[in-house]
């Protein structure tokens, strides 16, 4: 679960990124985050992470307060979540299995756990024949599908996804809203931002649509293709 | 952690190495290098103080024995100058060996000048004796003095104090070009480790993102540090001992310039292998190990 109770970010730079946004995203949630470049969505993304801090407000996320989570404690804040970038951010020298089975060793499973986890995992979002490659070596759309997969290996019980569409073909988007969708129905919440406006009539769902640091607009849209 | 966790990230230093090899050789290298400087620079600074305290230790004081002196008399100054602080060695030169000496070397004519201390011999019995620590050389002699059944004592004191200055500079030159070298190295040393986890801050960002505590993402780095800096002195060590036994054997040789220098008495290397292998390794794996994971910290920071 997901809570912003009057939050307000402003940088050190002196721009006021959110401005007293209240939100509440319920467990087993899906919802997009839509608005224009700079209005705020990935400053969002970065608070549910602490990556930064709230300038004022209170952020909860999976049970944390985030303003009274000690810095060491971050990783276990973020173990709980699964999050996906733009930029895929899989690590290079390691290959697909080695990317997904990181996120297990973190948590100090059981390598017998992992062994049989990280290829049920890497077969979801169908990848099984590429485990051994490299990430430099599969197509944007394959690295994604990584990235994803490293995303719901843990069982978290949050995702969350910055524009995780953008860098890959149109075509391919809708296959991991797809994968994403799939995940959902199985329990886990899931905060997906985009540019993507097409994709976000196709599915509908809950929108949330943020401009200049405030939301304008968060209601469940019935999507143009849902029946399907 | 468990020990298959920790078995995993030490395997991930070990991995580590290949996979960013290009800066892994980088870091080799300079720390190789740096050790290598530091290190000859010690030897160096050893030989030549060794050097000196050879010259040292051939500088004699005479003391001078009171004419007149039994053997009894002379036992216990022998006993006394034993027991007084900073004495190395102590030897009788009685006065008929030392005649025996002068005369040795002089010609017949020069002989006959000396015709009338034939049978009554000018010169006194001394004794020998060489010290410790030359510095104090002046306090001994002084201590020596008050000694029963001494005359006198004759110390080479303008070739003493030629010796302590070159000690002291030596010392402090020596001190000062060593923390030189020891600093420009751990600045160089520095830049390089940063460099090399710089190209890594992506990938420790992202084990952030995914939850890894910070001592997760440490301990590969640490390993890998420690595993280069290990080869380094290694490989330092090697380059020391060929480098030390050439020069070594120059100066060891039978050419009489170095004897009369005192340069052909230096360390023998198998003599100080083994500090110079522990100091190299201890050295290496250290600022390998620290060196990296400090760098690692401001990247940690996400
Ligand atoms: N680290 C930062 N320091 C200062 N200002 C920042 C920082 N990050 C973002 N901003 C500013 O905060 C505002 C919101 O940025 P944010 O990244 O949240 O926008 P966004 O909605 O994700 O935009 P986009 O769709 O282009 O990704 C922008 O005006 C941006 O310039
Ligand atoms: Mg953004």
């Amino acid at each position: 679960m997901v809570e912003f109770k009057d939050v307000s970010v402003t940088y050190s730079s002196g721009v006021d990124a959110l401005n007293k946004v209240n939100l509440k995203i319920n467990d087993g949630d899906f919802a997009f985050v839509v608005g224009s470049s700079g209005a705020g969505k990935s400053t969002l993304i970065k608070l549910v992470l602490k990556e930064i801090d709230a300038t004022s407000g209170t952020v909860l996320v999976n049970g944390f307060n985030l303003r009274k989570l000690r810095r060491r404690k971050i990783p276990k804040l973020r173990r709980t979540i699964g999050v996906v970038f733009q930029d895929f951010r899989l690590i290079p020298t390691m290959t697909v299995y080695e990317n997904v089975a990181f996120v297990l060793r973190v948590i100090d499973a059981p390598s017998k756990y992992i062994r049989n986890r990280v290829p049920y995992v890497i077969s979801l979002v169908g990848l099984s024949d590429k485990a051994k490659a490299y990430p430099t070596e599969l197509s944007g759309g394959e690295q994604q599908r990584v990235a994803l997969a490293r995303a719901l290996v843990n069982d978290p019980k949050l995702i969350i996804a910055d524009e995780p569409t953008g860098n890959i073909d149109p075509a391919l988007s809708y296959e991991i809203v797809e994968l994403l969708k799939g995940i959902n129905e199985c329990g886990t919440t899931i905060l997906m931002v985009t540019h993507e406006h097409d994709l976000v009539r196709h599915f509908g769902g809950r929108i949330i649509n943020i401009n200049k640091g405030s939301i304008a607009f968060d209601e469940v849209v019935e999507g143009s293709n849902e029946s399907k | 952690m468990k020990a298959s966790s920790f078995r995993y990230l030490v395997n991930q230093g070990f991995k580590g190495i290949w996979k960013n090899r290009m800066m892994t050789f980088a870091s080799f290298c300079i720390l190789l290098v740096s050790l290598l400087m530091v290190g000859l620079a010690v030897l160096v600074e050893l030989n030549l103080t060794r050097i000196i305290s050879g010259i040292e230790g051939k500088s004699e004081v005479m003391v001078v024995i009171k004419d007149g002196t039994d053997q009894a008399g002379i036992d216990r100054l022998e006993a006394d100058l034993k027991a007084a602080g900073n004495i190395n060695t102590v030897t009788f030169y009685s006065r008929d060996a030392a005649w025996k000496d002068i005369t040795e070397d002089m010609t017949d004519e020069e002989k006959a000048l000396f015709d009338y201390a034939e049978d009554d011999n000018p010169l006194p019995d001394v004794f020998k004796i060489t010290v410790n620590d030359i510095e104090k050389m002046s306090e001994t002699t002084a201590q020596i003095e008050t000694f029963m059944n001494v005359e006198s004592t004759k110390s080479p004191d303008k070739f003493t104090n030629f010796l302590i200055s070159m000690r002291r500079i030596l010392t402090i030159v020596g001190f000062a070009v060593i923390a030189a070298l020891v600093v420009v190295s751990l600045i160089i040393i520095s830049n390089t480790t940063r460099a090399s986890v710089f190209s890594r801050r992506k990938e420790i960002n992202i084990m952030k993102y995914v939850g890894a505590t910070n001592s997760f993402i440490r301990i590969p780095f640490f390993v890998e540090g420690m595993i280069v800096g290990i080869f380094a002195a290694v490989g330092a060590l090697f380059l020391t001992k060929f480098s030390y036994e050439g020069v070594y054997n120059v100066f060891n040789s039978d050419f009489s310039l170095w004897q009369v220098l005192g340069i052909h008495n230096l360390y023998k290397f198998s003599d100080l292998y083994l500090y110079v292998a522990l100091a190299y390794i201890a050295a290496g794996a250290l600022i390998g190990a620290i060196g990296t994971s400090i760098s690692t910290g401001k990247h940690l920071k996400v």
